[in-house]
């Protein structure tokens, strides 16, 4: 077979890491692996969200179908959801896809019985299992506490009711948003500046400081001390050629050299709270795997096969 | 699926269903990566059907090896973006506890 492998293996560093958003760099590997890991971070990564609503009485303002896709999109932690099995392929229930393996069952009961007007928010719905609970959003500090009430669902009136039963089950972004974990994924080429200090030599202070002043994210400064043009912040730039259109308005064209680097990624990752952003970057790579795998162990038939249906052509193709 | 010649087996078109854009480019970058790959591309016929066509010519070794290789390949790599970023991951909890530490203790 091969004896030495050909491929580059790929460096990581982290440079921020909170529990919803992580940004690293991702060095020696090339842009389609790069977003091929963006791209399954956000569509298929499996998490956890309510998939079914049985709704019992309803006298609120919104009408079933409204409530009950406002409950899917709450984010609920999900850090069973690579452990449980998807309900379409569960086998210990019977058929109706709720058992406790591969579902979670919640109950939302909220009457008003006050003149004031009472928020039913995400802490309302209750779950029959710890670990999948709606995400709680507020800040470790005490102050906000009272005033964070959880998503809000829905407003009820003196009298009016809610009470639900909804089911929620594993699933992919792919089939629904609902399902994505990452609230926004991207990478950037890593930009490399170089300053032809002889030609900024020529400059004077001013236009120094007009060309510096050129860059809406401001990349570039200039040193107080000894007058010189510094790069402050390499990535705040956006790749907008701003700085280089001024440099040839200027007439000084090639006063800045700036490349991407073709195989060096900035990745920020922020997540909805389902699952941890560093758990997510795990997940994802985890996921790619199974893929490669599934293709790499699949027995491939030479005849095309279209009267199989579906399930020959996915268990053939992976 | 594979579609190909049985007497010539370095060259053959895979048509793989329910995957898309996300496992065919880094699959076909590693593949052209292999020094045994004379050729090898990907397109998708239509973007409403969930297919994926992967061709692969070879110098010689049967295509469908040389494709499993490069899934292989690939593997291996994720495996140690996975061991690097958890190391990464500890590194910087490390560090960061450190530096709380030393705050706290001052």
């Amino acid at each position: 077979m091969e004896g030495v492998s050909y491929a580059r293996m790929p460096r990581v560093k982290i440079r921020e890491l909170k529990d919803d958003y992580a940004k690293f760099e991702l060095r020696d590997t090339d842009a389609s692996i790069a977003n091929a890991l963006r791209r399954v971070m956000i569509a298929e990564v499996p998490t956890i969200a309510i998939d079914l609503v049985e709704i019992e009485v309803n006298s609120s303002v919104l009408n079933d179908e409204f409530i009950a896709h406002r409950l899917g999109l709450i984010p609920l932690t999900s850090e069973r959801a690579m452990s449980m099995r998807f309900s379409r392929d569960c086998d210990a229930c019977d058929g109706d896809g709720q058992c406790e393996f591969c579902s979670v069952e919640f109950h939302l009961r909220v009457k008003c019985m006050t003149d004031q007007t009472l928020d039913v928010s995400s802490k309302d719905l209750y779950s029959s299992d710890h670990s999948v609970v709606p995400v709680d959003f507020s800040d470790p500090s005490n102050h906000e506490s009272s005033d964070n009430r959880g998503i809000i669902i829905v407003k009820l009136r003196r009298g009016q009711e809610l009470r639900l039963r909804a089911i929620a089950r594993k699933g992919i972004g792919k089939d629904h948003a609902k399902w994505s974990p990452a609230a926004t994924v991207t990478f950037m080429y890593e930009p490399e500046i170089h300053i032809n200090e002889d030609l900024m030599e020529t400059l004077t202070l001013e236009e120094k400081r007009e060309w510096v002043d050129s860059s809406p994210t401001r990349v570039f400064e200039i040193d107080p001390v000894t007058q010189q043009v510094m790069v402050v912040d390499a990535e705040a730039y956006t790749y907008d050629d701003e700085v280089l259109k001024k440099a040839e308005a200027m007439g000084k064209p090639g006063l800045v050299e700036i490349i991407a680097r073709q195989d060096s990624f900035i990745f920020t990752v922020e997540s909805t709270g389902a699952i941890k952003a560093s758990q997510l970057v795990l997940n994802a790579i985890e996921i790619l795997k199974q893929k490669l795998d599934a293709v790499r162990l699949s027995e491939d038939t030479v005849e095309a096969d279209d009267q199989f249906g579906e399930l020959g052509a996915h268990m053939r193709g992976g | 699926m594979e579609i190909g010649s049985h007497s010539d087996q370095s060259k053959s078109t895979f048509c793989l269903v329910d995957e898309d854009h996300t496992f065919a480019n880094p699959v076909r970058f590693t593949l052209n990566q292999d020094p045994r790959v004379t050729f090898c591309g990907y397109s998708i016929p239509h973007p409403s059907d969930n297919r994926v066509n992967i061709r692969v010519q070879t110098t010689g070794d049967p295509a469908k090896e040389v494709l499993k290789d490069g899934c292989q390949e690939l593997m291996h790599v994720c495996q140690h973006v996975r061991g690097t970023f958890d190391k990464s991951v500890n590194d910087f909890k490390r560090t960061k506890t450190n530096t709380e530490q030393n705050m706290d203790t001052k």
